[in-house]
């Protein structure tokens, strides 16, 4: 990761100096939305396909379970290998992972047993993994970083502040010892408390202990002021690395095996007679949603990253019907979200609308007292934005959105009035009944309509110019005939009869 | 699942279950104390008998989730309901009653979209499942973000609602949660019938007068209900595990739905209480993760002991076929062996019979030794007098099978479906059979 990160640092110092990268950095909003934006990215890709193969809430599964494969990976770190507990390590992203894995195994064994169904599996075993997970917080964790506030919201507002330093210039580690002009000495008892006697009784017996001993990396000696020269230092928020990995080996996953995940996804069977594997695609699948879950977990905490999973997909869902746009679609949608949603979070909606004046809003009109000052949980917000992105859509969509299908809908049901009044017409027009069909005061009562509807008919074929009124009876134009005989040439088509006359 | 009213051996294995269920509950509180020590202070007394009539209603109910395939509409209702707690505290303050009146709303309103988004747009059911459940999640989240960033408010004890916190049940939510799951239960008897047919087919019922919409929205109204009330138990992550596993369970002692709702609500208060008193052994151990925990070792036990249908039965079973089958054929090669080499008692190699049957004919020779039907000589496999008898019986039920399947047509045969296991007298009438032997006879002449 460190190797990583600096090729990164370098990379970007060609673009910027260092002063403002460390500014860009230092800034919480910065770093939160890059984060948000790249969990978003990979896990829309990912989640285009869960959705592709209806498997959505297998995701929601996974984040679950993926709770008790840190908890189970961060209990065997401290307290069997003794190693320094720490949430970003690669061991525990690699174990809950394989936790992650072994959800999808464990309903689908619960599954093939043929006595449950598979949505009764899924709701069985991640439910149990999950109390699990949070038995065995409750009972053997005691650190910050695994408390209920981190599983629910995650920490993406303080990413900024939990950096890895990166040194350029002046690079001088220090290591105090003993005689080195900085250490401090300070004289210790030794003898004390097994006697229980106080420092100055004569039978007590010190040694010196150096109190600041020990190896200095450059940020930490510049900032114990143990170096002349400061360093050009760069400090580079931990999450931004494994976020960034993360996205780049999802990316990397869908654009390289993009025809097999296509394939495998909408014609799983013709997929294995060709000689691909379904199955290994589908557990590779599954592997990288569990990897995004735990680098997720940091930030956003296990249940909220489902959002980025399922919503970004289901906007792009509706607003295109091919795969290769949908993909592009859904990371555009969920980074959309993750960028706005920081402002919501702070109070203002698009940036524009601030939160505040709609709180002030409601207490004027119910006669509330509500605090107007709105700061809140940042993924939530990021969630929430993604969600009105997808709201957006559902009302706007051009092809399946609400206003362009009732539009379609009202079109259709038009056309529709027309063609059967032109038929009508057609059918009677030259017959002896035609006086008593035809006459434009009662010819509503022959189709069960309102007079209100037939007027609006009549009145918009006049105005096509396909029928005219004579005596009080209406009859077709040479335009509505033509069109009355296309019409019932295409539902004779439709309906496969022979052309009779 | 039948109609019969009659009191069958099944019905009576079920019952029996419910009562040593119901058995085992009732004396949990004595082995409890004998075998653990545990002292049951007034809190656990209150916590058990909350967790378990939860746990009662919340089983009764979740049989129709499961039934209907709809077991994570749980997952997602418990969910929404969060937005709905967080607001009800912002207009009523921490007044129990409010906040399960402003869960319900939420959770019915998330019901209410994911029905819009299915009925208007092609996305799946699972998907809508999930961007209501996160949505609502998300306004839940933040609403209490925005709770806790008001400097003066009483707000301890909203997030109790997100884990569950059973610990702070007291004596007037039991009452309360009683008094509504008397309410639902007594919904769900007085609408049985129809609730039952538009679970099992609600094509049939909406075709025979039934409003199946008005039902739909009654039984998921009562699953709301149900929910909102186990929330302040479980929390609204693992809701869905108390709602579905006791029907679950119960599914594999029972085809009648009557039973299984009996029972899942028997399994459900045995979880709830169970897993109170576990927890309360140790502060460190939540009840609403240790309930979950205890619903799925019920299913596990169910899974696999359930009479007929459970895993450790059909494996038995497997087992059983599999030997059978391998002695049957095992007999067979050594009678053809025996009578292509002389007489039916002559003796079979030993290399003979393990190099046609492998491990299959090791399998068969321990089966047909065990029944004295084949001994070991020094020559090889010898059968024995009960051995050729019944390897007759079975070459000459063959024959007769491959003459039916041959001539049935032409001497006018009844006709049966042909199963060679079977002995062919038992499946065909006497003189059918005659037919058949005269025809037996006159082939081995010819």
């Amino acid at each position: 990761m460190m190797i990583l990160e600096r090729l990164l640092i370098e990379f970007l110092l060609n673009f910027a100096t260092r002063e403002e990268l460390n500014a860009f950095l230092r800034s919480p909003q910065n770093t939160a939305t890059l984060i948000g934006g790249l969990i978003a990215v990979s896990g829309a890709l990912l989640g285009t396909f869960l959705l592709l193969r209806g498997m959505s809430l297998t995701s929601d599964a996974i984040s679950h379970t993926v709770l008790l494969g840190i908890v189970v990976a961060f209990l065997l770190m401290t307290q069997v290998f003794g190693l320094e507990g720490d949430t970003s390590s690669p061991w525990l992203i690699a174990g809950a992972s394989l936790a992650g894995v072994g959800t999808v195994l464990l309903t689908e064994l619960l599954y093939r047993s043929g006595l449950v169904r598979q949505d009764a599996a899924l709701g069985l075993a991640f439910p149990l993994l999950f109390a699990i997970a949070v038995i065995l917080v409750s009972r053997f964790v005691d650190d910050v970083h695994l408390d209920e506030d981190a599983v629910l919201v995650g920490e993406i507002g303080l990413a900024w502040a939990n950096t890895n330093s990166h040194c350029f210039e002046n690079c001088e580690s220090v290591t105090v010892t003993e005689d080195h002009p900085a250490a401090r000495m300070t004289r210790q008892c030794v003898n004390c408390r097994d006697l229980g006697i106080s420092p100055r009784d004569e039978r007590a017996e010190f040694v010196e202990v150096c109190g600041n001993c020990g190896d200095y990396s450059p940020a930490r000696a510049w900032s114990a002021g143990l170096l002349e020269l400061e360093p050009a230092l760069v400090f580079f928020p931990k999450s931004i690395a494994v976020t960034l990995v993360m996205t780049l080996l999802t990316l990397a996953f869908v654009l390289l095996f993009y025809k097999e995940l296509k394939l495998t996804t909408f014609d799983g069977a013709l997929a294995q007679a060709l000689g691909f594997r379904p199955a290994v695609m589908n557990y590779s699948l599954m592997a990288l949603v569990s990897l995004v879950a735990v680098g997720a977990f940091d930030a956003v905490g296990s249940i909220l990253v489902i959002a980025f999973f399922i919503i970004p997909p289901a906007a792009a869902y509706l607003l295109t019907d091919r795969l290769a746009l949908m993909l592009l679609l859904s990371p555009m949608v969920g980074a959309a979200g993750a960028f706005f949603g920081y402002d919501l979070a702070r109070g203002q909606v698009f940036g524009i609308l601030p939160v505040a004046d709609g709180i002030g809003l409601i207490n004027r009109a119910f006669g509330l007292e509500l605090v107007e000052a709105w700061d809140s949980s940042i993924s939530a917000s990021m969630v929430l934005m993604i969600f009105m992105l997808f709201l957006l859509a559902w009302v706007f969509s051009p092809r399946y959105g609400l206003i362009s299908t009732a539009l379609r809908r009202a079109n259709s049901r038009r056309r529709f009035a027309d063609q059967v009044v032109l038929a009508h017409i057609h059918n009677h027009q030259g017959t002896p009944q035609a006086v008593s069909e035809l006459r434009i005061a009662t010819l509503h009562a022959h189709f069960r309509w309102t007079r209100r509807k037939m007027g609006r008919v009549l009145a918009r074929l006049r105005a096509l110019g396909l029928i005219r009124i004579v005596n009080g009876g209406a009859l077709l134009t040479e335009r509505g005939e033509a069109r009355a005989q296309a019409f019932r040439k295409t539902m004779l088509q439709a309906n496969n009869l022979p052309e009779d006359r | 699942m039948r109609a019969s009213r009659s009191f069958s051996r099944e019905d009576r294995r079920v019952w029996l279950v419910i009562g040593g269920i119901a058995l085992i509950s009732l004396l949990l509180i004595p082995l409890s104390q004998a075998l653990f020590g545990l002292r049951f202070t007034y809190t656990v007394r209150v916590v058990a008998l909350g967790g378990a009539i939860l746990g009662f209603i919340s089983g009764a109910l979740g049989c129709f989730a499961v039934l209907r395939g709809e077991s994570l509409l749980g997952d997602a209702l418990s969910h929404a309901a969060l937005p709905g707690v967080a607001i009800a505290f912002l207009l009523a303050g921490r007044e129990l009653g409010a906040l399960l009146i402003g869960a319900g709303i939420a959770s019915w309103l998330s019901l209410r979209f994911v029905a819009a988004l299915l009925a208007t747009t092609r996305i799946k059911r699972d998907t809508a499942l999930g961007i209501a459940l996160a949505s609502f999640f998300a306004a839940g989240i933040a609403l209490l973000a925005y709770i806790q960033s008001i400097p003066d408010a009483s707000q301890a004890g909203l997030d109790h609602f997100i884990f569950g916190q059973a610990a702070a049940i007291v004596e007037s939510d039991v009452r309360l949660a009683s008094g509504a799951g008397l309410v639902v239960l007594c919904a769900l008897a007085l609408f049985w019938k129809e609730i039952k047919l538009v679970a099992f087919d609600a094509e049939f019922a909406g075709a025979n007068g039934f409003r199946t919409g008005m039902i739909n929205t009654l039984l998921s109204t009562l699953i709301v209900v149900t929910i909102v009330l186990g929330l302040q138990l479980a929390g609204v992550i693992l809701m869905v595990g108390m709602l579905i596993a006791p029907g679950i369970a119960a599914r594999q002692w029972t085809d009648k739905l009557e039973q299984m709702v009996i029972l899942a609500a028997v399994f459900g208060a045995f979880t709830g209480g169970a897993g109170a008193v576990i927890s309360a052994l140790d502060s460190d151990i939540p009840t609403g993760p240790m309930i979950i925990v205890v619903a799925f070792i019920l299913v596990l036990l169910s899974l696999a002991l359930a009479p007929g249908r459970g895993i450790l039965w059909r494996q038995l079973r497997m087992r059983a076929n599999r030997r059978a089958f391998a002695a049957l054929n095992t007999r067979r090669d050594l009678y053809r062996y025996a009578l292509a080499h002389g007489a039916a008692d002559s003796p079979v190699p030993d290399e003979f019979i393990r190099g046609v049957g492998d491990r299959s004919a090791e399998l068969g020779l321990r089966q047909l030794q065990g029944a004295s039907q084949v001994a070991l000589g020094d020559a090889g496999w010898q059968l024995s007098e009960s051995g050729i008898e019944l390897a007759r019986r079975d070459l000459h039920n063959q024959r007769l099978w491959a003459l039916y399947r041959r001539y049935a047509h032409e001497l006018d045969l009844p006709s049966v479906t042909e199963d060679r296991e079977a002995e062919i007298a038992s499946l065909l009438p006497a003189d059918a059979v005659a037919k058949l032997e005269a025809k037996l006879a006159e082939r081995a002449e010819a």
